[in-house]
Parts: C-alpha cells; structure tokens; sequence
C-alpha cells in the first residue's frame, strides 16, 4: 500500500512504474541514449583525426638560418610611444580588431603622431592556413605594401582560412595580385616561402613572451591580450603618455622584461 | 521519459562537449567550429585552467558522475533514495556557480564569448532545475507516504 503511495505521490499513474520495467517501455531511452553515445563518439573521432582542417600544424623549420626582424611599423618615429600587436592573421579577433579598430587608430592615433603602431605575426598552432597569410604579407612587404596586404588578408579572412580552403596561396595570390605592383614577384615569393624565416623570427618574438593568445597588445607598461575597442585603446594610449612612456613597450629582443610584463598584467 | 532519463541523456551529451573542449585544450583537436566566436580567446586565456586542471575537464568530470547518478537513479534500489536525489540537487547547484561565475569572467574579465560553454551553461542549468523538481516530487511522495 504504502509503495502504491509512494509512486502516486511521485506524479505517476498506478501500473506505470510497473510498466517502466518492461523492455518496451525504456526502448525509446535506450535507442536515444545509443544514438548519442554513437554521434558523440563518431564526432570525437573524426574532430580528432581529420587530416586537414583540424590538424595543428606548425611549420617551423629549425635548418633555416635566422634573420633579425622585428615585425612592421607604421607611424613616425618621433611619436611618444610605440603600440604593439602580436597578431595572428586567422584569428577573428585579430580580424574584428584589425577592421573595426584600426582605421580609426591609424587616422586619430598614427596619423597624428601619438603612436607609432608595430604588428609582429604570431601564426597560431591552430590555426592552419596563418602562415600561408604571414608569408604572404611579408612578400607584400617587399613590394612596400605590407599594411595594404595585412588589411587585405584580415578583410577576406572567410576566403582563405582553414575552413574556406585548403589552397590559401591561392586564395592569397587573388588577393595580392590586387594589393601589389609586381604580381610575378609575389607569386614567386609565395611559391618558395621565400619569407618564412621571417615569420619565424617574429614567431620567435611572441613565443619568447609565452604570450596567452592573439591579439595580444603592448601599451606602455601592460600587456593585453584581448580585443580591443577604439576607446578603451585609447585610453590605454593616453595613459601611457601620461605616465611618459616608455617610448617603446619593452625592448622587443628583451625576454626578462617580458617576464616583469607577464607579471604585471 | 522520467527525469531522471532526461538528466541521463543530457548529461552523456554534455560528457562529449566537455571531452571535446578537453581534447581542443591539449591541441589534439584543430580549430572550434565557432565561426566568428570567441572560443579561442576564451580557451587560450589564464581562466581555462582551474587548480591546474583545465575547466573544460573539470566539466566532463561532473557531467561523468550526473550520468552515473542518474542511471543509478533509474534503478529500482536507487528509485526513491533520498540521498540520491539530494546528491543530485547538490551537484547540479555546484555545477550552476561554478558555470555562472564562468560566464561572468566570459562577460567581464575575458571579454569574449565561447558558444560551446555557453551550451554547457544551459545543459548544466535544466540539469539543475530537473533535479530540484526530482527532489520536490520525491517529497511530495514522502509525504503522502506519511500520512
């Protein structure tokens, strides 16, 4: 009597529970806990082993000899202090910085010789096709079109990154042949990764920082790495000024003052 | 379905997110497939690790023994275990602070917003409120059980 109670105090009609126990009853639980169990694993599997687009891929190659770069500046040299961006070209919010930020950081800020602005490539591991992009903006560079490059690449992000290719120097040969004067040079650039070693000496700059992630900004003494609005940049900028510099965020070949910066943040 | 089966199948399916977000930590797994999300901000910043383990495994972690409380809850041992369904109750509410305070570092600290987490939240949220309604119809039963 009492477990007649207890089962209709529990919302459930006499003779339900009991009907529970039989095999039909549960079929519909069991079939949708399987299907799950099916997808799950088959979604894991294939995340984890398919060959290109998820693929960590990170084309360091250590028998390259070095060069010294230290990424590209825009602005005068006689601004009051030096804003750094270690960015990686497939990043979205390096894209969302890089198209809603910076125009007007170059026209309020640059321009007017209150910074003076450094990008330096920090192609992520996850990111596939990011060094395809660093190459190709460095081969730009050579033609002096790297910013016109960079913004090209940031604008047609969805058109060449690992999820819209599997040929980005394709995709970023249609983009340069736009941007610069010399489009047989480009495209020779691009073909024999002529300027992947500078991208592993920018690489080599981030990674010596043990950077969180991308964008990753340095403004005066701090060390954001996040998006960034126009105004919270700014203010960032004008603190810095007022605390009078220093004039560049640390000595970019400096590890131990990127240590102090990591601390500080 | 009872909602204890519901909390089952909710909680297999949430096993496999925080699994997956687990495996993208480690870089066994490529890029999310977020779109112009924020999933890379979020799990590359300082806030995916809590007590050196990262969140996502933590996740998986209590989705894990939802599912085992659950389908223990299922069986007729376990049917109207007060214990178990507290046990329930206590463990979903945990899981609701530490995702709320998750999200609140997503909106205020990180600034960035992870679609996957922000589907974890919701599974986390209905698994609290299924297990809160099995408590109250437990009671209920107890209590017509006693008079």
């Amino acid at each position: 009597m009492a477990k007649k109670r207890v089962e209709a105090g529990r919302g459930r009609k006499p003779g339900v529970v009991k009907s529970a126990k039989k095999p039909g009853a549960n079929r519909a639980f069991y079939m949708i806990i399987g299907a799950i169990a099916v997808l799950g694993i088959a979604a894991l599997t294939y995340v984890s082993t398919r060959p290109k687009t998820g693929t960590t891929i990170n084309p360091y190659d250590s028998t390259l000899p070095k060069v010294a770069s230290q990424g590209y500046v825009m602005g005068s040299p006689a601004a009051p202090i030096e804003v750094v961006e270690f960015g990686d070209f497939e990043c979205p919010q390096c894209g969302r910085f890089a198209t809603l930020t910076e125009p007007d950081i170059r026209t309020r800020l640059v321009d007017s010789g209150r910074i003076r602005f450094r990008f330096i490539d920090f192609p992520l591991d996850m990111h596939r096709n990011t060094w395809n992009a660093s190459r190709a903006a460095a081969c730009a560079d050579e033609q002096g079109k790297f910013w016109q490059m960079h913004d090209a690449i940031f604008a047609n992000q969805d058109r060449w990154n690992t999820e819209a290719t599997d040929n980005p120097d394709k995709v970023l040969k249609e983009i340069g042949k736009t941007v610069v004067p010399n489009a047989d040079q480009f495209n020779q650039c691009v073909d024999t990764k002529k300027t992947q070693a500078k991208i592993q000496a920018h690489w080599e700059l981030a990674t010596a920082r043990h950077l969180p992630g991308t964008p990753t900004f340095l403004i005066g003494d701090q060390q954001l790495p996040q998006f960034l609005g126009y105004d919270d940049f700014k203010k960032l900028v004008d603190d810095a000024i007022a605390k009078g510099g220093p004039k560049d965020a640390a000595p970019l070949g400096d590890t131990s003052k990127a240590a102090s910066l990591k601390k500080g943040e | 379905m009872t909602k204890r089966m519901w909390m089952a199948l909710i909680s297999l399916a949430g096993l496999f997110l925080g699994i997956y977000l687990t495996l993208y930590h480690y870089g066994y797994v490529g890029s999310l497939v977020c779109g112009v999300s924020s999933c890379e901000t979020v799990q590359s910043s300082r806030w995916s690790m809590f007590l050196g383990v990262p969140v996502a495994t933590w996740g998986a972690g209590f989705y894990v023994v939802m599912l085992a409380l659950s389908l223990a809850g299922m069986q007729d041992r376990f049917a109207y275990s007060r214990g178990l369904a507290l046990g329930m109750v206590a463990l979903a509410a945990w899981g609701v602070i530490f995702t709320a305070w998750l999200n609140y570092l997503e909106a205020f600290v990180i600034h960035a917003w992870c679609e996957w987490c922000l589907g974890s939240a919701a599974m986390v949220l209905v698994l609290f409120l299924l297990a809160v309604f099995d408590w109250r119809e437990l009671r209920a039963a107890e209590s017509v059980d006693g008079l």
